[in-house]
């Protein structure tokens, strides 16, 4: 993953002229960011992340550059950011009751990062069904990642279900 | 014309349609395959039906449950006493499956070939108990023996093996419960509970009055051990899954995925030398996701990608024409039939 920050006129069409680059060289973006309120002498910062195909990473990244250049779009930072995978699972059982912010923290100090949490509630004192989106890092095998997840929820006597 | 002595140890559903299907296809086992398959035994927990020159089995399926009335009934035999004494040339067994002992199936089937009698069986207990005895003393006695029926019924799960010599087979995931699988696909469609799912699959006949054994993932778990040990060559046992049920799945969990994509169903995995049972997540748009009483192969092949066989993974004819099948083969490699 590659994560470009960049200043662009703040123009109509000069997002179109950070894109065009980036994807005329086979990069697929991941997310770009615009921050308007930090304008100054009317350019304004952006972020953009995108994956370049690794065999023609270099070459690509070059040319990305050299045509940025030439639309005078100035490239502030260029950083290599860390390949994350995503996973969804449900946890059924008594979620909050056994502290919800303790199974995602640890699960943070393991590099698994709970991005998104969603749940059902029936009673009180019935249990609940929580589906949680976790990010976990590129080097990180899945059956990994579920040992750590089952390590949890067989002390918190909670029901695993992953994809 | 070859003559091919059989004898039946179960007449129960499985063994009755076998009895019907051989009956019917008569002509064709002439016909097609020069054979004819002569039934000279049939064997019950309480006693059998032996005649040495062949059992008329349109006799049989005539008087269908007052077969005890016939004359040539003897009470109270046992096939484990009288195997080695019959002229057969293949026993099928049929028994019901113990899970814990695999019996009185395994003895059936050790008897049979320490008396170098080809076997087919569709009763899995003795093979996710003991796959790696059964098969080598059947090596040890140049026998034969089948059991396509003990895994997903009479989809060709096993003997697509042969099928796909030419490729390699790196891992396998399945339905291969149709019960838990009605249920989790009544779960999703109706919003019902497990409970009232469970409950209506026992009314229409999917599911048996104790369904532990379906619920709770191991009838599944016997049947990845077979398909395992059989088509990625593994030597693992019923004791070797990890093994979870479905009872815990709530509708809330059902309706919570449903937005992302995926549905809950009971996969049955084999990959990377470990096995499990299990409810997963997987994309609705994935050919695993099949809804009723279904059974689904997914086989992950090296030169191939996936490969899939589906249909229904129970019932009495659709066993006996696995057995069928398994017959024919044995005969073919035999040399009996072209």
């Amino acid at each position: 993953m590659i994560n470009l920050e960049v200043k662009i006129p703040d123009t109509p069409g000069s997002l179109i002229e950070l894109i065009r680059p980036i994807s005329k060289y086979g990069g697929n973006i991941y997310g770009i960011l615009h921050f308007h309120d930090r304008k100054l002498k009317n350019m304004i910062p952006v972020n953009i992340s995108f994956e370049l195909s690794e065999e023609i990473q270099e070459v690509s990244l070059q040319n990305i550059k050299k045509e940025l250049k030439e639309k005078n779009i100035q490239i502030e930072n260029i950083s290599y950011g860390i390949e994350k995978k995503l996973i969804t699972i449900i946890l059924t059982g008594h979620v909050f009751d056994t502290d919800v912010m303790d199974t995602i923290k640890r699960l943070a100090s393991k590099n698994i990062n709970v991005l998104e949490l969603q749940a059902k509630f029936t009673k009180l004192e019935e249990v609940s069904n929580v589906k949680l989106r976790i990010e976990f890092p590129e080097e990180m095998d899945k059956k990994e990642l579920t040992n750590e997840l089952r390590k949890i929820c067989e002390e918190k006597k909670l029901f695993l279900i992953t994809s | 014309m070859m003559n091919v002595k059989i004898c039946l140890i179960g007449k129960g559903i499985v063994g009755s349609s076998l009895l019907q299907l051989l009956n019917e296809k008569k002509q064709l086992f002439k016909q097609k395959f020069n054979l004819k398959i002569t039934v000279n035994s049939i064997f019950e927990s309480d006693g059998a039906l032996i005649k040495d020159k062949g059992i008329d089995l349109k006799e049989i399926l005539d008087v269908s449950d007052d077969f005890r009335n016939l004359p040539y009934w003897r009470r109270d035999v046992k096939a484990i006493d009288l195997i080695s004494e019959l002229d057969i040339d293949i026993c099928i067994e049929t028994t019901p499956t113990n899970p814990k002992t695999g019996e009185p199936g395994l003895s059936h089937i050790i008897e049979a070939l320490n008396n170098h009698i080809d076997v087919i069986s569709s009763n899995k207990g003795p093979f996710y108990l003991e796959y790696k005895k059964i098969k080598n003393l059947a090596e040890q006695n140049n026998c034969f023996v089948k059991y396509e029926a003990t895994v997903a019924s009479c989809v060709p799960s096993l003997s697509i093996k042969e099928d796909l010599i030419g490729n390699e087979i790196l891992s396998i995931k399945a339905i291969l419960n149709g019960t838990s699988n009605f249920i989790l696909s009544r779960m999703t469609a109706e919003g019902v509970d497990f409970p009232l799912a469970l409950k209506e699959a026992q009314e229409l006949g999917y599911a048996e009055s104790d369904p532990t054994l379906d619920i709770d993932g191991y009838d599944a778990a016997g049947k990845l051990v077979i398909l395992a040990n059989e088509l990625l060559g593994w030597s693992k046992n019923i004791k070797d899954v990890k093994v979870e049920g479905i009872s815990k799945i709530t509708p809330h969990a059902i309706e919570l995925v449903k937005p992302d994509g995926f549905v809950i169903k009971p996969l049955a995995i084999a990959e990377n030398n470990e096995l499990s049972v299990e409810p997963r997540l997987i994309d609705k748009n994935s050919p695993l996701n099949i809804s009723g009483n279904l059974n689904v192969v997914e086989l992950e092949t090296k030169y191939a990608g996936p490969i899939i066989l589906m249909g229904r993974g129970a019932g009495g004819f659709e066993a006996a024409s696995a057995i069928i099948n398994d017959l024919i083969d044995i005969t073919r490699k035999k040399g009996y039939s072209p």
